[in-house]
């Protein structure tokens, strides 16, 4: 114990599907306001843990703590009201509303005001001049008539994240950010996120395979393989980490 | 009870037993097999075995003797399968990118189809087929008497069992066909064949649905509805078993088997409620059926983001308020120059568009395809109606009473039903609207049983309005009608209405909003309930008389045929749907007895060619004319922008 705790604690957390192992004993902790990586080769659990941490299904054993409140176990709406937001791997937004629409429902959920069912939604100026507002954050503003399966690939993986921040979470948790994204965006994704997560001090945990990207933001790095964390540090400590280079990095990192 | 242990009766009853799940596994395997591999929910399967049947009464017809029997009985089903692959490949896979209801809607129209075509070229009445002399006798076994046909059918039925077993099992095409129904991606990815194979499947399903109908067409009696009738058992046993799994139709077949065997002798009252209670409890227990488990959907997002070819409407499409007062205007005053008549089909369409805009706030509105609609009708109706003839109380209170009894219903059939998702949802609602039809259809002291209720007195208003004329309860719905549509409208368009669009075009992201998906969903079955219930309640007032056919699952079906051709995805399209379902329902049925024909062909239609439904086409034409940017948006996005 002795250490201060920090704002998410993973602690312990098994996770089998069958025979499976996909997570082992899993338990890193998160500090207030750091951004930090998750990474390991495909297959090696991250994801797993997203969504045990989420709740989409609670772990086999161990917990997961987040602000000083156990929440494995708890519904993923519960969750998410506790002040976490997140984004999955394989985009997952709602195709056919507006752009407008898909974070107005989110900040409508954020505000409470989902509960009304007899108010017009287009008469919450609040919420519309709020949702322009999250838009321009990810610069889809200019977008927001359209209906969101027709974006490109990349502008919906924005606007999942701008689905996420509508309710300003103090955790945000992202499943690949830029996967599929062409390098100019992945660089815009990623200076968006880091000036959001300096303006507003939010913690902000993410997967990815871009080696340039996770060294490029992250203060902390995790790393997973075959369900197990073999490393945790800096990334220079990441780098240094003679098992990690054997194990997963190999050249990359010296290069 | 002394005689259920008699040795010789035991027999009968076992045989008997065995027949009926033998007939139910070979209709049913098919079912469950089309379900697996190509995940449609087949309702024209019941009328290919309706067609097994008629194939065999006019096969028989010129070829006689045992031996011409026999070649009848296998050529019944290649026929059926024949039939199939024309359906397959005309009609069924033209669908298969699109959502689950369509697929559903395509195979009810062909039900109405086939039902009425084969009314015409068999005519309506019941036919027999005669059975060769050699099986047409009796034998004793164990002291009972046992029709040697029942032997027949008890010892092939297991034979079919075997092949198919065999088939699946140990041929290739079989591993392809277990492969594609436990994980269809991963077929994909394989190379398999898809559209070969699902022709195959859906022939050799047809098939074995055919050869169902031949066997059993001349141990029962055929006309054009049994195809309807057979099909819900067979749903109930699919359901059971869990859907997509043989060994779970064929454990479903021989415990409904069993279950009706013994119903009619031990509590010949109750008999069908038996079935359905089974299911209803097997699916509160586990939700997937005893052998079924949940399905293995794709990633729905991706599944929705892979549909942008029938993007309908997805801008908000605002009719000016002047516009909106049209309707409303020429409803106040049309009826004013129209005939008795019309005042009643008026209110007939009144009536049905209520249930349809409520059922669509499920549908359309929040993605659940609810098929057990008619159970807060009929409570409703009931509702009104017993009020109305046991106590004295006015018609205005029973009316007000009606959504509330409704509403309590819908709260406890959706406690139970909302656990589940697509198809399976919607078979639990089906399984409870029939329970609660063969609850009202046997609760005779109470409900009049199928008697209904008569002579339902239409008492005035407070102050003294009488409403027993057909013009005055027609102004009487509309005040009524009028007034919940308003609420409905406003439901869907407010912040809870576009959460629960939100949910029914992602409900994993919407639970990733912080929503409780589970809690609005039962908020929507229960506000849809309500409104149902009102919609019964007038029905019983405008009527004055109610039986409980209005609770069987074809008056489920109604809001689901109004929504699908007025467009799911406008809030009026349910109501126009009404109209013209309305309209074609009573004209149809004065100007030709195939009104079915004529509404299968038309759902055929609008499945294939128009899936936004009638107005959601309209709405498209017109949006470039009439389509703006809500005021607030307009105004919010111009001042933000300038700051
Ligand atoms: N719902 C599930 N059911 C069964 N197995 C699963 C499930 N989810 C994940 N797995 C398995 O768990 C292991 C870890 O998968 P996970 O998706 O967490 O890996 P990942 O690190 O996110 O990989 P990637 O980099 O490819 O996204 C894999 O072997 C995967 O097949
Ligand atoms: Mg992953």
């Amino acid at each position: 114990m002795g250490a201060p705790m920090g704002l998410l604690e993973i602690r312990g957390v098994v996770k089998s599907f069958g025979g499976l192992r996909a997570l082992q004993d899993v338990t890193f902790s998160v500090g207030q306001g750091e951004i930090r990586a998750i990474i390991g080769p495909n297959g090696a659990g991250k994801s797993t843990l997203f969504n045990v941490m989420t709740g989409l299904f609670p772990p086999d054993s161990g917990e997961v703590v987040f602000g000083g409140e156990r929440i494995s176990g708890v519904p993923p709406h519960r969750i998410i009201r506790k002040g976490i937001g997140r984004s999955f791997q394989i985009t997952n937004i709602f195709p056919r509303m507006t752009v407008f629409e898909n974070v107005q429902v989110a900040l409508f959920a954020h505000h409470r005001s989902s509960r009304d069912p007899l108010g017009m939604a287009r008469r919450y100026p609040s919420v519309a001049a709020e949702t322009l507002d999250v838009l321009r954050q990810v610069d889809l503003a200019e977008k927001h008539e359209l209906s969101a399966s027709i974006l490109s690939h990349g502008d919906q993986k924005r606007l999942e994240i701008a689905i996420s921040l509508a309710s300003r979470p103090r955790l945000l948790m992202l499943d690949e950010p830029t996967a599929g994204m062409s390098r100019f965006e992945s660089r815009e994704t990623v200076e968006l996120l880091r000036g959001i997560s300096r303006e507003q001090g939010l913690t902000l945990v993410f997967t990815e395979h871009d080696m340039d990207i996770v060294f490029g933001i992250s203060e902390k790095i995790v790393v997973l393989q075959q369900g197990a964390v073999i490393a945790d540090g800096t990334p220079a400590e990441i780098k240094a980490n003679p098992q990690v280079r054997k194990a997963y990095l190999g050249e990359e990192i010296q290069a | 009870m002394a005689a259920f242990f008699d040795v010789s009766f035991l027999t009968v009853q076992v045989l008997s037993a065995l027949r009926q799940a033998a007939f139910l596994f070979l209709i049913s395997s098919g079912l469950t097999l089309v379900f697996g591999v190509l995940n449609i929910l087949n309702f024209a399967h019941g009328s290919l075995y309706m067609l097994g049947a008629y194939f065999i009464y006019a096969l028989t017809l010129h070829l006689t003797g045992p031996a011409g029997f026999v070649i009848a009985l296998l050529a019944a089903p290649l026929g059926v399968a024949l039939v199939a692959v024309v359906i397959e490949m005309g009609l069924l896979r033209r669908i298969y990118i699109q959502e689950e209801i369509y697929q559903l809607l395509l195979t009810y129209a062909l039900v109405l189809i086939i039902h009425d075509m084969a009314k015409i070229v068999f005519g309506p009445e019941f036919k027999s087929i005669p059975k060769p002399r050699a099986i047409g006798g009796a034998v004793t076994i164990f002291g009972g008497t046992v029709p040697v046909y029942t032997l027949v059918v008890v010892v092939l039925a297991p034979l079919v069992a075997l092949l198919l077993w065999y088939l699946l099992y140990r041929t290739r095409t079989g591993k392809i066909v277990r492969a594609t129904s436990s994980d269809r991606e991963m077929a994909d990815a394989l190379g398999i064949n898809m559209s070969a194979l699902f022709t195959l499947v859906f022939a050799f399903g047809a098939m074995l649905a055919g050869f169902g109908g031949a066997l059993a067409g001349p141990a029962r009696t055929v006309f054009p509805s049994v195809g309807t009738e057979v099909i819900i058992e067979c749903f109930v046993v699919v359901v059971i078993g869990g859907l997509g799994n043989l060994w779970g139709a064929l454990v479903g077949s021989l415990l409904i088997g069993t279950l009706e065997t013994v119903g009619i002798i031990v509590f010949p009252e109750f008999e069908m409620s038996f079935i359905y209670l089974l299911m209803v409890v097997v699916l509160i227990l586990r939700p997937w059926g005893l052998f079924g488990r949940p399905l293995k959907v794709k990633a729905l997002a991706e599944k929705n983001l892979g549909m942008e070819a029938q993007e309908i409407s997805p801008v908000h499409f605002s009719v000016r308020p002047l516009v909106r007062m049209i309707p409303l205007v020429l409803l106040l005053i049309v009826p004013l120059f129209a005939g008795r008549y019309y005042q009643y089909l008026l209110t007939q369409i009144l009536i049905a568009s209520l249930m349809a805009v409520a059922f669509n706030l499920l549908l359309g509105t929040t993605g659940l395809l609810s098929f057990g609609q008619a159970a807060f009708y009929g409570a409703g109706a009931y509702t009104v109606g017993l009020l109305a003839t046991k106590t004295g109380i006015g018609s205005l209170s029973s009316l007000l009473l009606a959504p509330l009894v409704a509403m309590v219903v819908a709260g406890i059939i959706g406690f139970f039903c909302i656990r589940l998702s697509g198809v399976h949802f919607a078979m639990l609602t089906l399984a409870f609207g029939q329970l609660v039809f063969a609850i009202i259809y046997k609760w005779y002291n109470f409900t009049g049983g199928d008697n209904g209720i008569q002579g339902i007195p239409v008492r005035p208003l407070p102050g003294g309005i009488d409403i027993g004329s057909n013009l005055s309860m027609y102004y009487f719905a509309l005040a009524a009608v009028a007034v919940a549509v308003e609420i409905l409208r406003r439901i869907r368009s407010s912040p809870f209405g576009a959460t629960l669009k939100a949910i029914r075009e992602n409900n994993q992201r919407a639970e990733y909003l912080g929503v409780n998906v589970k809690l609005y969903q039962w908020t929507a079955f229960v506000i849809a309930g309500a409104f149902t219930g009102l919609a019964g309640g007038l029905y019983a007032l405008m009527e004055k008389s109610i039986s409980p056919d209005i609770i069987l699952w074809t008056k489920s079906a109604e809001p689901v045929l109004m929504t699908i051709i007025g467009g799911i995805y406008s809030f009026a399209g349910p109501a126009v749907g009404a109209v013209v379902f309305i309209v074609l329902n009573s004209y149809l049925v004065a100007w030709t007895e195939n009104w079915a024909l004529v509404l299968g062909l038309i759902l055929l239609a609008m499945v294939l060619m128009l899936p936004g439904g009638a107005v959601g086409f309209v709405n498209e034409k017109a949006r470039g004319a009439f389509g703006k940017m809500g005021w607030v948006r307009r105004w919010a996005f111009s001042k933000s922008g300038a700051s």
